[in-house]
């Protein structure tokens, strides 16, 4: 039996310059999606068809690395079967994995494609061992991401229950609700993440430069104003500045990027399979940049443990691509919470 | 193997100049014209095979900040055309040099975005669907189909600021 | 129609807590869910005392279902999981995967609460397969996806299996939960030293925008709506979406107020039409209807606007 796999780099690709940009600095893997909202990154203009896909597999596998497909909304009663399509094409196309949230979903590409690998997605916002061996023992998941709001030692525990491999988030973007639960982009321009694969898509958005600084709108509702000065985050509802009880500030969380690198060691003393990071609606040289400190990170530690150390150069350069321009540790460390 | 922390410098003032001095038209700014016919030559061939069906008609205005240039075109089955400076359905400002590093894939502009160099006004849709396609078109295919010299000009500076 | 009295979202006093459920006793209910979905740190109720208070419901003649917590981090939370469901007495609304797990593994009938994410017929027959009798769709589920998911999974299913339909109807949305308490943040403290300031925001407590909009409410680890959703004015377009339960979120002070208007809606002895000029004066905030509307959460359409019969509009 082969050695379960330990901290593979999974970069996202949300084109074909980005994937070719990820396998060519060091991925071991490439996580994508199609052109609809089969995916949580539903951004006009951004993602795969299936001859942008053709030649991404063949570009990926050919250099050895892998290719997973995030089919990772939910699928809704009368647009089902765009998403067995999506399962489908994937399985003919010869995708290494697909990355899924839904039950419903799962149960069909089971029973479908028994051969077709199938990791749960951090969207189905499995947090202890029992949900992830629900999706187990019912589907054969062969691996789970498990959301940004477990610390490392509630992480171990899940790890030490079930026998499926772990992914954790590394580097990027962050929510700080439980991927899933969140509906926070619906409740103000009417789409979320879970179904129209997206958080605060671009039809709700309005940037104005005004003579109070630059606002952002989210179908109207101030998210938050900044000063010339001030780094800008995403226009989503959990990065925005709000008044509680006459007091302005970032009520849930600052614009800010997660950036686990300083636990890398412990990661690997879990045994955590695989490191993603976060990103498909940015462009190829941010995947590049990211992708390639990265590697050098992994590699470190993969060598020696004990001794790694983030080089400095390498969280100059990654604070230098983060939103707001802060890294966090997120849950990861326990007293952020 | 540490990013590029490339300086491009400005638009040189002859170069300015030579746009301000090309020929007036009754309605569109040269500078507009000029920038068309240099997108249909430079970028477009590389281009037109996207389906930009979703986009014909709609207006782009182009901020160039630090030299207060201001380029407005429609895109169409054809390729860019100038626009006089009516309207815009949204509005990209940067400056030269941020812009000049976009085009040569040595930013990402979310990045500038964050770091506030780069403000997309008007229609985000729209402004996020353009630049999410123009990220999915490989610099070394775009380069290739460029008029001869350019592509290769274009390709050197960026192992140049990658180098530096 | 049948009415519930959902979860508790809030931190109340022990006294506060007791009070309520035994006023509720008495309000004409159907069912009445209990026990903390939110927060494993608030402690001032356990579940001796929510099964005691289980009890006095169900001689009041209440259906009686024991809510679970939706974000389970721990060993400790998993354990409080087991302890729920190996009591046996109440059904219990599964509000998280691990939960319908251990149901299903105990053979226990469940309700399938709203954060499970059933978007889709097939998932929602695999609950019922597992043993789930009622379902709460997503709160952000619309009327014509509701009535699609009820029509494609009754016909997927035995026709002996029915599955009930239980739509959140009226209270502050719940929206997103995070490892993280808001609360805590609001006040500079770290969430394993909150000092349950919770108990100071019996409705939660509002965030407005910088311009002085009212939009979200923080409630510890979970964001709610600023506005209550009600569809107390769209009553009758309930029954053709397939409800069979509407869902009353408790809120601090007059609920038995509001109570007792749905029932009256449920009764006909008022018309939708009539119910906001009675209800509003006892809500909290504005109302909103977006999400049933299939538009964004946050709207709200005064105007009647019923499903048409049948087909969905």
């Amino acid at each position: 039996m082969p050695n379960p796999p330990l901290l593979e780099l999974i970069c996202p690709a949300g084109s074909l310059p980005a994937l070719k940009a990820a396998v060519d600095n060091g991925a071991d893997g490439v996580y994508l999606g199609l052109k609809d909202n089969t995916n949580a990154r539903n951004f006009s203009g951004l993602n795969f068809d299936e001859k942008s896909l053709v030649e991404g597999i063949r570009y990926a596998q050919g250099k050895r690395r892998k290719v997973l497909m995030a089919l990772n909304t939910y699928p809704q009663p009368a647009t089902l079967p765009r998403w067995h399509k999506a399962v489908d094409t994937a399985a003919t196309l010869g995708v290494d994995a697909i990355i899924l949230a839904d039950p419903g979903l799962m149960a069909y590409a089971r029973k479908t494609h028994p051969q077709l690998r199938l990791h749960l997605s951090v969207q189905g916002s499995a947090t202890s061992y029992e949900a992830v061996n629900f999706y187990r023992e019912r589907f054969g998941i062969q691996r789970a991401v498990l959301p940004r709001v477990l610390s490392l030692a509630q992480v171990e525990n899940v790890i030490e229950n079930t026998d499926t491999e772990i992914e954790l988030f590394g580097f990027g973007g962050l929510c700080v609700m439980v991927e899933g639960r969140c509906l926070l982009s619906s409740y103000a321009c009417g789409d979320s993440p879970n179904t129209f694969g997206a958080c605060s898509p671009g039809h709700a958005v309005r940037w104005e430069q005004t003579p109070k600084g630059m606002e952002t709108r989210l179908n109207g509702v101030l998210i938050d104003r900044y000063a010339d000065n001030e780094k800008a985050g995403y226009p989503t509802l959990c990065k925005g500045r709000f008044e509680v009880q006459g007091e302005t500030y970032y009520a849930l969380e600052e614009p800010t990027s997660l950036n686990s690198m300083d636990m890398l060691p412990e990661m690997a003393r879990l045994g955590i399979a695989a490191i993603k990071i976060e990103g498909r609606q940015r462009s190829p040289a941010y995947v590049a940049q990211v992708t390639q400190v990265w590697r050098a990170a992994i590699d470190a530690v993969k060598k020696d443990r004990t001794t790694f150390k983030p080089l400095p150069a390498w969280q100059t350069a990654l604070a230098k691509v983060s939103e707001g321009s802060m890294n966090t540790l997120g849950a990861y460390y326990r007293p952020w919470k | 193997m540490m990013l590029p922390t490339l300086h491009l410098p400005a638009l040189p003032k002859p170069l300015l100049r030579l746009t301000a001095a090309l020929p007036a038209w009754p309605l569109t700014p040269p500078t507009s014209r000029a920038f068309a016919f240099a997108a249909n030559l430079a970028a477009w061939p590389s281009l037109r095979e996207l389906d930009w069906s979703h986009v014909h008609g709609r207006h782009f205005c182009v901020q160039v900040s630090d030299i207060g240039l201001q380029l407005f075109f429609t895109l169409h089955a054809d390729g860019f055309r100038s626009e006089r400076r009516s309207r815009a359905d949204v509005t990209f400002t940067a400056s030269s040099a941020d812009f000049a590093r976009l085009a040569l894939r040595l930013e990402d502009p979310d990045t500038l975005f964050f770091n506030r160099k780069l403000l997309i006004e008007g229609d985000t849709d729209l402004g996020l669907t353009v630049k999410n396609m123009l990220d999915a078109v490989e610099l070394e295919t775009a380069a290739a189909r460029m008029p001869a010299g350019l592509g290769h000009l274009v390709l050197a500076l960026r192992r140049l600021a990658l180098k530096d | 129609m049948k009415l519930s009295l959902g979860p508790l979202l809030y931190y109340w006093s022990r006294e506060d807590t007791l009070a309520f459920y035994q006023q509720a006793a008495e309000w004409p209910l159907d069912i009445v869910y209990l026990g903390e979905t939110v927060c494993s740190r608030r402690h001032l109720l356990r579940l001796p005392d929510y099964l005691e208070i289980a009890e006095k419901l169900s001689a009041a003649g209440k259906e009686v279902v024991l809510s679970s917590q939706t974000l389970i981090e721990s060993e400790s939370d998993l354990k409080a999981l087991r302890k729920l469901i190996a009591d046996g007495r109440f059904k219990v609304e599964a509000n998280e995967w691990g939960a319908v797990r251990l149901l299903a593994e105990a053979k226990q009938p469940f309700v399938a609460g709203p954060t499970l994410n059933a978007y889709n017929p097939d998932t929602l027959a695999m609950l019922a397969d597992m043993g789930a009798t009622r379902w709460v769709p997503p709160v952000e589920m619309p009327r014509e996806m509701i009535w699609q998911m009820n029509q494609q999974m009754q016909a997927a299913l035995p026709e002996a299996i029915r599955l009930e339909t239980e739509l959140f109807g009226y209270g502050r949305l719940p929206l997103a939960f995070s490892a993280r308490c808001f609360t805590a943040r609001h006040y500079n403290l770290q969430k394993d030293d909150c000092q349950f300031r919770c108990l100071d925001h019996p409705d939660g407590l509002v965030l407005a925008s910088r311009e002085g909009e009212d939009f979200l409410a923080i409630n510890g680890i979970q964001t709610q709506s600023a506005k209550v959703m009600s569809l107390a004015h769209r009553f009758d377009e309930l029954a053709a979406a397939g409800i069979d339960v509407l869902r009353l979120s408790p809120q601090a002070r007059n609920m038995h107020r509001v109570v007792n208007i749905f029932r009256a809606l449920a009764d006909g002895d008022i018309k939708p039409a009539q119910a906001p000029a009675q209800l509003d004066r006892f809500m909290p905030a504005a109302p909103c209807d977006g999400y049933w509307l299939g538009e964004a959460g946050m709207a709200f359409h005064p105007v009647n606007n019923p499903i048409t019969e049948g087909e969905p509009a």
